[in-house]
This record gives C-alpha cells, structure tokens and sequence, in this order.
C-alpha cells in the first residue's frame, strides 16, 4: 500500500457483515468511503447501532471487511477504550508498558518511558496503583498513557469521554488537545456529543443506522485553538446538530 | 493537567473481608472445642489413632497429587482451547466428557492401573478436572471484547497471547474452580477408597462402620474438618482476598 496523498486512511465502499442465528448475516457496515489525512482529528458520530465502533474493529483489524477496500497507511494503531479495557491483574506502570513488553523491550527502558507517560497523562503519582484502585478518569489516563507509550501513528478512540463526568471528561479532553498538537498523531475518535467534536476535529464523519453508513462528512473550518463561546463555533454547533437532526 | 488522587481503598471490602476471616476461625474453634471434648471424655478411646492418621495422610497425599495433575492438564487444555478458534466447536464436547458419571469410570481406572493409589490418584484427577477446566474456559469466552481488543491491539498475539493475557485473566476462575474440584476429589478419592478397598480413609471409615466402631469414623471427619480448614485458610482464602481485590471492578 501506497502513501501518495498524504493519507493515514482510505476506506473505499467498505462494507461488513456479522453472523447472525440464521447464518444469513446482518450487514453492519454498508459502502463506507472516507480518508483521513495525515496528522488530522477526525471525529465520527453518529446514532446508537449505526455501526461506529463495528468501524473502528474493521478499520484496526479486529474485524474482517466483507467488501471494498482499506488502505492502511499506519503502523502502531493506539486505542482508547469506553470502558477503559485496562488488565486489572497489571499496575497502571505495567498497564501503560504492556505494549512496550509486547514489542521486546527490556524492561527498565519499557518502564522509564511508560512512566514518562503516566506522568504526561497526570498520573505519576499512581504508576503502582491497580485499576480496581483507580476512578473512572484515571482509568482511561492510564488507558491513554498505554496507548501513547507505543508512539502509535494513528490514536484510535471509542467514545473515550462518555463513562467519565462532565469536569473529568473537560480535563481529559484538554490534555487529549494537547497530546495530539505534541505528538503529531492522527487521531480518529468516536464521539456522540456535537459540541466536543467541532472543539477538536478537524473533520467530522455522520454515520446513519440499518445498515450503518456514512450519512455525510463535514470540515470544521475553525482557527485553533478553538474558542468555544465564539459566533462562528455555535455556527458550526447548529450546522452539525441539523446534519444529525436530519438523519434521526 | 489534573494530580489526581488514587480512590481511597473501600473500607467495606475490608471489613467483608474480616468478618469472614473472624467467622471462620470462631467455627473451626468451635468444631475442636468439641472434638476435643469428646477426647477428654474419652469418647475416642477404641479408636485406633495410628491407623487414622496414617488414612488420613494417604488420602490428603492423593488428593494433592490428583490435583497437581488436574490443574496442569484443566488449565493447559483450557487454555489451549480458549487460544484456538474452536472453544465454541469444543465446549459442547467437553460438556458430554463431564457429564459421564464418573464413579462408573472406576472399573476402566482399575483396569489400568489395578487396585493401586495411582488408580485412585488418576481417577480423582479425571474428576477434579471438569470444575478447573470449565471455569477457564468459561472466563475466556466471557472476558470483555475490549480487554480481548487491547491485548491484540498492543501485541498480545499468536502463542504470546496465552501468558500475557489468556492466564493472569482466568487466574480468579481457576481458583474457584480449584475449590470446587478439591470438594469434589475429596469426595472421589474417599468415595472409591471406599468401593475398592485401597488403603486410605475411605477404606478407614468403611472398616469402622462394619466393625460398628462409629467413634472411628467421627474422629475422622474431625480430622479431615481440620485440614479442610487450615487448606482454606492457608491457600484459598488468601488467593481469594487478592485475586477479588486485584479484579474487582
């Protein structure tokens, strides 16, 4: 697979299929068709069933295609989970070192640099602390801090603020900004609250349901960083809320 | 960037914790005050001590070797199992193999190994097998997509994925199902000590109740309690406290 546009990402009529009890199957994914540039924040919305997350396991992988084609122009997928998906027999130091220990990595340097990440995520001080020990919002930190630590050129996340409450999610979601000016990544994240993601994205994709699909894709034109009381950003609110209002 | 703070250790799990821990020993205490009662009262005198512990210590001695053999072959095999893409091919097939009445298999054990411990040893693991080995696989096949999603995704793959993730994740069911398959090799290790005459408690107690020496056979039971009790409060009870702390939600 070539690199030639520039791209992370190219979906061309993808579609997908999940057995089913009749062993007809159900069409999860039907004719996606999206790209995502390089070093961009694209966000996908979308209703519940509309296949987002179906998309993001196809997109990595996890999941086969049943037609159309991806080009993955990526090397080290990171992914942020909804519920957090942290081994809660490994401290949140070996959490964010599991994918270092995956690659080989002796174990001092692995530990160095995932300390380095929990502390970038605010959460050094709990590098030996267990999930179980841990809330909501330091979970996915910890969650975010593994998923950095493998320097992943495409940073993959499945609706990462929804378990968290409002001053969590805020916190997390500046750092997140932050992160991704810093590291350059691509970031590619499920989301299903409008005003989050005209703040961060620079693309926003609307998937509509039954079977999921692409509904319409939207650029946020926004200077950033993005002043989120400013004219033009309730602008693009009200446009992206009728997109959404138009397929519900 | 936000400092947070670690959630403060819930007080409640703790004190669970110790009310159990205070129960189980006020109950163990309570068993011996009686068995030593019945000592000093000399309820006990005919029954023949050497001959009961020596029972008693080729029974437990079985049963640890019964079980040193079913958790190596339940874990391997569930493991294995869970890893490959046949668990839901396979689990059907396991589920027939458990259900076979397992005092009926005796005769097919005597036949290899004749009337020797290592007949009552191998047939005792065939029993404590199942509990280890569902529980496994139980765990693996109902462990959270996203978890199964991270291991992939950060390189949990191919043969790696076994001790990096398919193990330390069914440690919580292989200890319960430990505890169930311990019960149920007691049981089957007594149970054919008993049918086939092979020294050991079983045999112990089954020549007391023909012999109608029924103080034999209680002083047993009292002996067995003890180290049901001290296996659970040594083993189980600490695995159980870290493996719920440590997996809690």
């Amino acid at each position: 697979m070539t690199d030639s546009n520039g791209m992370e990402l190219v979906l061309s009529r993808v579609s997908a299929r999940f057995p089913d009890e009749d062993h007809k199957g159900v069409t999860a994914l039907k004719d996606i068709s999206f790209s995502v540039q390089k070093g961009s924040f694209v966000s996908i919305i979308g209703p519940s069933g509309a296949g987002k997350s179906t998309l993001m396991r196809v997109i990595l992988g996890l999941m086969p295609h049943t037609s159309g084609t991806i080009v993955r122009n990526f090397f080290r997928p990171g992914m942020v989970f909804q519920n957090y998906a942290l081994f809660p027999w490994l401290s949140a130091l070996d959490n964010a070192a599991f994918g270092l220990r995956m690659s080989g990595m002796p174990k001092d340097n692995r530990e160095q640099i995932a300390h380095e990440k929990l502390k970038e995520v605010g959460l050094g001080h709990l590098a030996h602390s267990y999930p179980s020990e841990l809330s909501g919002g330091q979970r996915q930190r910890v969650g975010l801090a593994r998923a950095l630590a493998i320097s992943p050129d495409l940073l993959v996340m499945d609706e990462p603020f929804s378990n968290l409450d409002t001053i969590t999610a805020e916190s997390l979601k500046a750092d997140l900004l932050k992160i991704w000016r810093s590291y350059g990544m691509t970031v590619l994240m499920v989301n299903h609250l409008i005003p989050d993601s005209i703040e961060l994205s620079d693309k926003v994709i609307i998937m509509n349901t039954h079977p999921g699909r692409v509904q319409e894709t939207l650029s946020i034109p926004l200077p950033r960083p993005r002043d989120t009381r400013s004219p033009q950003f309730f602008r693009e609110v009200d446009l992206l809320t009728e997109a959404v209002r138009a397929i519900s | 960037m936000i400092h947070s703070v670690a959630h403060v250790q819930t007080r409640a799990w703790h004190r669970t914790h110790l009310t159990r821990h205070r129960r189980a020993w006020l109950l163990m205490t309570c068993i011996l005050a009686v068995a030593l009662l019945c000592i000093a009262l000399g309820y006990f005198g005919t029954v023949a001590w050497p001959s009961l512990v020596d029972a008693v210590l080729r029974t437990t001695y079985r049963l640890v070797f019964a079980y040193g053999i079913a958790l190596v072959l339940g874990i391997g095999i569930a493991l294995l199992v869970g890893w490959s893409p046949f668990t839901d091919m396979l689990f059907p097939f396991f589920d027939i193999l458990q259900n076979l009445p397992s005092f009926a298999m005796i005769p097919l054990f005597i036949f290899f190994f004749g009337y020797t411990s290592q007949m009552i040893i191998f047939f005792a693991a065939s029993s404590i097998i199942w509990p280890i080995l569902f529980a496994v696989l139980t765990a693996i096949r109902n462990a959270h997509k996203d978890l199964s999603d991270a291991a992939t995704i950060f390189g949990a793959r191919g043969l790696r994925r076994i001790p990096f993730y398919l193990a330390p994740l069914s440690f919580p069911a292989m200890l319960t199902g430990s505890i169930v398959g311990i019960a149920i090799g007691w049981e089957a290790i007594i149970g054919a000590e008993i049918i086939t005459n092979v020294a050991g408690f079983g045999d112990f107690i089954r020549e007391a109740s023909v012999s109608g020496v029924n103080q034999a056979s209680i002083a047993g039971t009292f002996a067995i309690l003890l180290i049901v009790f001290i296996l659970n409060r040594l083993v189980w009870a600490p695995l159980l406290a870290e493996s719920s702390k440590r997996y809690s939600e």
